[in-house]
């Protein structure tokens, strides 16, 4: 394996890591609030590790600023998401 | 590089058999509506990942289009009563 | 076992197990977000089966529009009959388990009989492939949809616009407190709007575009324009207005105005019933029905015949 795969299996193996603690958290934290933390911390830095991981492979600039494009998406969809599901859960419990 | 691309794809989807018992178990109707969202996280990884692996470049639009539409069932979600969920 | 094997399996059983689950749950909304779910999985299934074209429908229409579709329909249920979500039909019909044990071995028998059948050389799909290289398309899906059978796809156009009418006729317009969820003063709500809404007008453009030579087209193109219409509704910054003007009529109908127009003018020129005469065509007729399927889809979705843009 070249260096640029290797340093793309670093980024993707960190990646999955995240995805894992992700749905660690969503199994195991103890209500909806910390669950939360699952969907806006952990899988957005998992994402963005996997693009880094894409973007060292493809080593080309057109998909580098797709890839870019996708992981900012997430976050701003996670944020918003979250936000709203925090107030729905609220809601509910009053 | 391909098989381990392979792995990845393979373990991503293992973690969402296991996000599916959150789906199924609740216990609230926002504890589904958030492990429904993981799902969505998951898939346009994998999408992202299969890309590169099969080589069609057209999955990174697809994987594009959930992450941006992931909002829109969040905000229709915002709309319901969730009390009927309840145990 | 190799990794394709176990993916594609966990894919396959996944999409039993999720479309089990959505049609057994014991509560509405456990099964309309399992459908989403459901929805996710299948685009993955479709990407494995080298269909991108399906795979796009599915995200844009999947996550833009069907999700939102049912959340808001039982929205309206619980707002009519406030008192339906203490008695949803539950519990399993006894006919159930008899109608089940049929279809699966209706489908093995289909199945297991398919797997004899000797691979056709001269099938359509060839021929369409081997027609492909004459037309200047490079997508092989658009060249079918356009082409080969575009009598299929004005068809399809046609039942589009009968649907908005048809629910036009049965429903009464929904008042503008039903087609929104989220009051305008809600926090950060603006500020995906302010992304998500011209970023869809952007990405329909590219698949239209882009649908001729790759994966994409006016379907995919419509439903992410219709996925940002959607947005505007839920959110009050588009409302439900009373009668159409003359700029929503055009739209609506727009696609089959140009397949028509097109299909039918070329006649004068000694051709044949809608032989479009280049990829000019294609363009213009991809580019209307893009319009035409958009906002078809997003005043299906908002239940009323016009919309119009929130007064201050």
């Amino acid at each position: 394996m070249s260096a640029q795969e290797w340093v793309a299996l670093v980024f993707l193996i960190a990646g999955c890591f995240f995805y894992l603690a992700g749905t660690i958290g969503l199994l195991r934290f103890g209500d909806v609030h910390s669950r939360l933390h699952a969907l806006t911390k952990a899988d957005n830095l998992g994402l963005m590790l996997v693009c880094a991981s894409l973007a060292v492979l493809a080593a080309n600039w057109r998909i580098t600023a797709l890839l870019v494009l996708t992981w900012l998406l997430g976050l701003l969809a996670a944020t918003v998401s979250a936000h709203l599901i925090a107030r729905h859960a609220r809601r509910v419990e009053k | 590089m391909s098989q381990i691309l392979g792995l990845a794809v393979l373990f991503l989807l293992l973690n969402l058999v296991a996000g599916l018992w959150r789906v199924a178990r609740g216990p609230t109707a926002a504890d589904r509506m958030l492990a429904a969202l993981l799902f969505g996280s998951t898939t346009v990884a994998v999408l992202l990942i299969m890309a590169e692996w099969m080589a069609m470049p057209a999955l990174r639009s697809v994987a594009l289009l959930f992450v941006m539409l992931a909002g829109i069932v969040t905000i229709a979600f915002f709309g319901l009563p969730a009390d009927e969920d309840e145990r | 076992m190799s990794v394709d094997l176990l993916i594609d399996g966990l894919l396959g059983l996944g999409m039993i197990v999720l479309a089990l689950q959505v049609v057994s749950e014991r509560t509405v909304l456990r099964s309309i977000i399992l459908f989403v779910v459901f929805g996710l999985v299948m685009a993955l299934a479709w990407t494995r089966l080298q269909a991108p074209d399906l795979a796009l429908a599915e995200a844009a229409i999947g996550a833009g529009v069907t999700g939102a579709l049912m959340m808001m329909a039982w929205r309206r249920l619980l707002i009519i009959n406030p008192e339906h979500s203490a008695d949803t039909p539950r519990g399993r019909s006894a006919v159930a388990i008899p109608v089940a044990l049929l279809s699966t071995a209706l489908v093995a028998t289909i199945g297991l009989s398919a797997l004899n059948i000797e691979p056709h050389i001269d099938t359509a799909g060839r021929v369409a492939l081997d027609e492909m290289t004459d037309t200047g398309l490079g997508n092989p899906v658009t060249g079918v949809l356009l082409l080969f059978r575009n009598l299929d796809t004005l068809l399809e156009m046609a039942v589009l616009l009968i649907a908005l009418l048809g629910a036009r006729a049965i429903s009464a317009p929904a008042r503008p407190e039903e087609a929104a969820v989220v009051e305008t003063t809600t926090p950060l709500v603006g500020a995906l709007l302010a992304t998500l809404v011209p970023l869809s007008i952007l990405i329909a453009t590219h698949l239209l575009l882009a649908g001729t030579n790759e994966p994409g087209g006016a379907f995919q193109a419509g439903a992410v324009l219709a996925a940002g219409g959607v947005a505007l509704v839920l959110t009050a910054r588009l409302q439900p207005a009373k009668r159409p003007g003359l700029a929503t009529q055009l739209a609506v109908t727009a696609g089959l105005l140009a397949f028509v127009g097109i299909g039918v003018g070329i006649m004068a020129f000694g051709e044949t019933l809608l032989a479009l005469p280049g990829t000019w065509a294609v363009y213009l007729i991809e580019t209307a029905m893009m319009v035409s399927i958009g906002l078809t889809l997003a005043l299906l979705f908002a239940g009323a015949p016009a919309l119009v843009g929130r007064r201050a």
